[in-house]
């Protein structure tokens, strides 16, 4: 029975430059925001600290200790219930208008170790920077974004003070976005679930096995709101995908692993939704997670996700990564699973300077978004955003660095070829 | 699909580099299944110590490349 | 290199070429000497001057990689030479895989490397594309040739200067790639390329550099099991009956096991020419365990042990022919009933 609900809208703003003032408002592409009264932090008792600034592509500024970028997006016609599950009340996400300001970023920022929250090393360095030689590895290096760094309250557990963080910047996302509340959209796009036998059946139905890992707090993937540790593979929605019900916890590996703005843009769902009845069907999105702790938990879970490959009638599947390491394991199987059901499958991998971390011989068909561990010429920025120390000023880096430089989901440009 | 095997092997890393699944770290170069320092009987309980591991870990599901020592993972 | 800024040479050799001893110094600490030593003169002679020669023994390198390369890379630091030469190490496995190591780790630091190796040695894969290699035939002989080649490498990294493509210089295609932005998301080239498969056109923007199996599911019961014992450390009966090479083996042996409760020093020895045999002469046990296996599988551990070995020497074998004898002792091990493997190696 088809959804009497209206179907999801992406409803676009274009905004070049964010002012910062004592009023709030848009006019034209640019959106002019009290500081202030956005209240960063308040109330919050596990956040000792939370500061905003505007940092702008061009400016000599490296942005460190990044945790995760999120678009400015609200729902058109019952804001209070945008990002369901974690500022929302629990509803389904995908339904109806969702305004998003396309050329602005909200960017959390946090160091854990000075806090106390993680021991040192823990996490690797997650930068955007917004010039220099690796301005352009990250998508944000080319946003207006809103920074927001918070210093956690010390001996407040870590989960509240993640979840505060999260919380604080999923608002922030919807209250920018609902500037635009009432305003003409430059551009409309439908994000519409196709229906069962409204297209040529002749055509390969191509299903999407989406990987993400949730492994504790501050390794978390969340799906209205609750972290996604133990899930067996399920099915989703795409529009719930795109509009707002799997959110970002994970900190580590900025340039391989997904952030929420990534489920938001959700690229690879968009294109196959957009060749849905032209060249392919779209069959369905199956979630599955990476990362599984035993070899015989990931053959599980990559025979389950084919299973509901098949049980969806998928003729092929194109499987993402999350992050490098023991995930490309699940993705290899997954890819092994699904064609030894007879489904052929695609899928997209990031490279090291020891090539593929793990591969099987069904794996013919990679999609290659970049080694990881190649190196950027050094910068010396003038100014450092998110941490008190040299931030590898003047020292090269690796790609990995570079929060979505790599993203295994195929929503960047960035591959590998001989060189 | 193959049949699960165990290298003994001084040198793990190269073992992991081509793709040897299940290694096990010798005990040199040299003498990968003894210990010639040993009195006999020693050694001897050494390489039954070592065999045994072995086959412990051709009695377990292991992620690619994995190494074990024979004293620990 | 004529006239301009004095540049710094190093060049790391192991034991043997250092001068410092055969196989039985193979454990050799690392050491620094001042000039060059060895093969480093013939690079003076081809017009590269070595400033210091770095060694270490192969085994000492290979069971105590992080101390040892802490070493080396220490000296390394303090130099800050301006190109590292590594080897030639030819044919030989452990020196191979200590060049590509160094080299990799050197060039991690900014410094140029150039090695010299055969194109099967460990060492090409373990430097993961950071030397320029040029490819040598497995033994020494082919020295003469293959100096001039890297001394002229290394002059030119050392001077700064551009090097060319591998089929004109004289190098291994290093297997690096770059980071470029493709025209479209991989979205959309994910699509593209999963249609095409379903039509039966497969193409792949990367591919594993390395043969890659899963790991076989584990032995449900080896108190069950019918287990082998293989290796590739040339073990052989005393007088070595069927002529096993010790390097360049083009044939693995089997031997039965009838009967036969250890591989004692009388019956057996090895004839693998990559290592000191001294102590596994004295005890062939050391290298095949089959005195340790009996005693498994009297006590009920082993269901049974199969009733022959398989042996080989695994000395400059190329990496084409090791698959294909590990190809066709499986096939036979799995067509006899054999539920799994302990494979040993030097």
């Amino acid at each position: 029975m088809p959804s009497t609900l209206a179907d999801l809208e992406i409803a676009t703003f274009a905004i070049d430059e964010i002012v910062e003032g004592t009023q709030t408002g848009r006019s034209d592409r640019r959106l002019s925001v009290s500081l202030p009264q956005l209240a960063v932090g308040a109330g919050h008792p596990a956040l000792a600290e939370a500061t905003v600034e505007v940092v702008r592509p061009g400016d000599p500024v490296r942005i460190t200790n990044v945790l995760d970028a999120v678009l400015p997006s609200v729902k058109a016609e019952d804001p209070a219930g945008t990002f369901p599950g974690v500022l929302g009340p629990l509803a389904h996400a995908g339904r109806g208008r969702t305004n998003r300001l396309d050329g602005v970023a909200v960017l959390s920022v946090c160091n854990w170790e000075a806090s106390g929250h993680a021991e040192a090393g823990t996490f690797p360095d997650a930068f955007v920077d917004m010039a220099g030689p690796g301005a352009g590895l990250s998508p944000y290096g080319g946003t207006v974004n809103m920074v927001l760094r918070f210093r956690p309250s010390e001996g407040a557990p870590v989960a509240e003070a993640d979840r505060a963080i999260r919380i604080e910047t999923l608002r922030v996302a919807r209250d920018l976005a609902a500037i635009t509340l009432g305003d003409d959209p430059d551009g409309i796009a439908p994000v519409r679930l196709p229906q069962p036998g409204e297209s040529d059946s002749s055509l390969p139905a191509v299903a999407v096995i989406l990987q993400v890992a949730s492994e504790g707090p501050l390794l978390d993937t969340l799906l209205y709101g609750e972290p996604l540790g133990g899930l067996v593979p399920t099915l989703l929605d795409p529009r719930e995908v795109v509009d707002g019900a799997l959110t970002n916890g994970a900190y580590d590996w900025a340039g391989v692993r997904n952030h929420t703005a990534t489920y938001q843009r959700a690229t690879l769902v968009r294109e196959l939704l957009a060749g849905h009845g032209d060249r392919l069907r779209f069959a369905g999105l199956i979630l599955a997670l990476g990362y599984l702790d035993t070899a015989r938990q990931k053959q599980r879970s990559a025979m389950l996700s084919a299973r509901l490959a098949e049980q969806l009638g998928a003729d092929g599947v194109v499987c993402t990564t999350f992050s490098s390491g023991n995930s490309h394991t699940d993705t290899m199987l997954t890819v092994r699973a699904c064609e030894r059901l007879g489904i052929r499958a695609t899928a997209l991998v990031c490279e090291t300077n020891g090539g593929l971390t793990d591969h099987v011989p069904e794996a013919d068909c990679l999609v290659s978004t970049g080694n990881e561990d190649e190196l950027v010429e050094p910068w010396t920025p003038g100014r450092i955003v998110g941490s008190d120390g040299p931030g590898r000023a003047g020292e090269r880096v690796p790609t990995w660095s570079y929060l979505g430089a790599c993203v295994q989901t195929g929503d960047e440009r960035w591959t590998a070829a001989p060189a | 699909m193959g049949i699960p095997t165990v290298f003994v092997t001084a040198l793990p890393t190269i073992a992991q580099m081509v793709g040897a699944n299940r290694v096990l770290r010798g005990v040199s170069i040299t003498h990968p299944t003894g210990d010639p320092s040993l009195a006999a009987g020693d050694e001897l309980e050494l390489r039954t110590s070592i065999v045994g591991r072995a086959l412990e870990m051709l009695g377990t599901d292991v992620e690619p490349r994995t190494v074990w020592g024979v004293d620990g993972p | 290199m004529d006239g301009g800024a004095r540049m710094t040479v190093a060049h790391y050799l192991n034991q043997f070429f250092a001068g410092l001893g055969g196989e039985e110094h193979a454990g050799q600490e690392p050491v620094r000497l001042d000039g060059p030593t060895g093969p480093g003169r013939g690079l003076a002679a081809a017009g590269l001057s070595v400033d210091v020669t770095l060694v270490c023994g192969d085994d000492r390198f290979g069971e105590h990689e992080d101390a040892s390369l802490a070493t080396l890379l220490g000296w390394l630091d303090e130099l800050r030479p301006d190109v590292l030469v590594c080897g030639p190490s030819f044919g030989s496995g452990r020196y191979g895989y200590a060049c590509g190591v160094l080299a990799r780790e050197a060039g991690r630091r900014g410094i140029p490397v150039v090695a010299a190796m055969t194109p099967d040695s460990p060492g090409v894969i373990a430097a993961e594309g950071a030397a320029y290699v040029v490819p040598t035939g497995s033994s020494v002989a082919a020295m003469r040739e293959t100096l001039p080649v890297v001394a002229s490498l290394a002059s030119r990294l050392a001077a700064g200067d551009a090097i060319g493509a591998p089929e004109d210089e004289g190098y291994l295609p290093r297997g690096l790639r770059r980071n470029v932005l493709s025209d479209r998301s991989g979205a959309a080239r994910a699509i593209d390329m999963l249609l095409a498969k379903l039509a039966g056109d497969v193409r792949t923007e990367v591919v594993p550099t390395a043969d890659r199996v899963p790991p076989p599911p584990a032995l449900a019961d080896a108190s069950d099991a019918t287990v082998a014992l293989v290796t590739e450390a040339g073990c052989v009966p005393q007088g070595n009956p069927d002529r096993l090479p010790s390097r360049h083996a083009n044939v693995w042996l089997r031997y039965p096991l009838d009967g036969v409760d250890s591989l004692t020093a009388d019956g057996y020895g090895t004839v693998h020419a990559g290592f000191d045999t001294t102590a596994a002469n004295a005890d062939p046990n050391r290298l095949v365990p089959l005195d340790a296996a009996r005693r498994l599988e009297a006590e009920g551990s082993i269901g049974r042990l199969h009733d022959a070995f398989y042996t080989t020497s695994g000395v400059d074998t190329p990496v084409a022919t090791a698959a294909t004898f590990g190809r066709e002792i499986a096939e036979e091990l799995i067509s006899s009933g054999v539920q799994a493997v302990i494979l040993t190696g030097t």
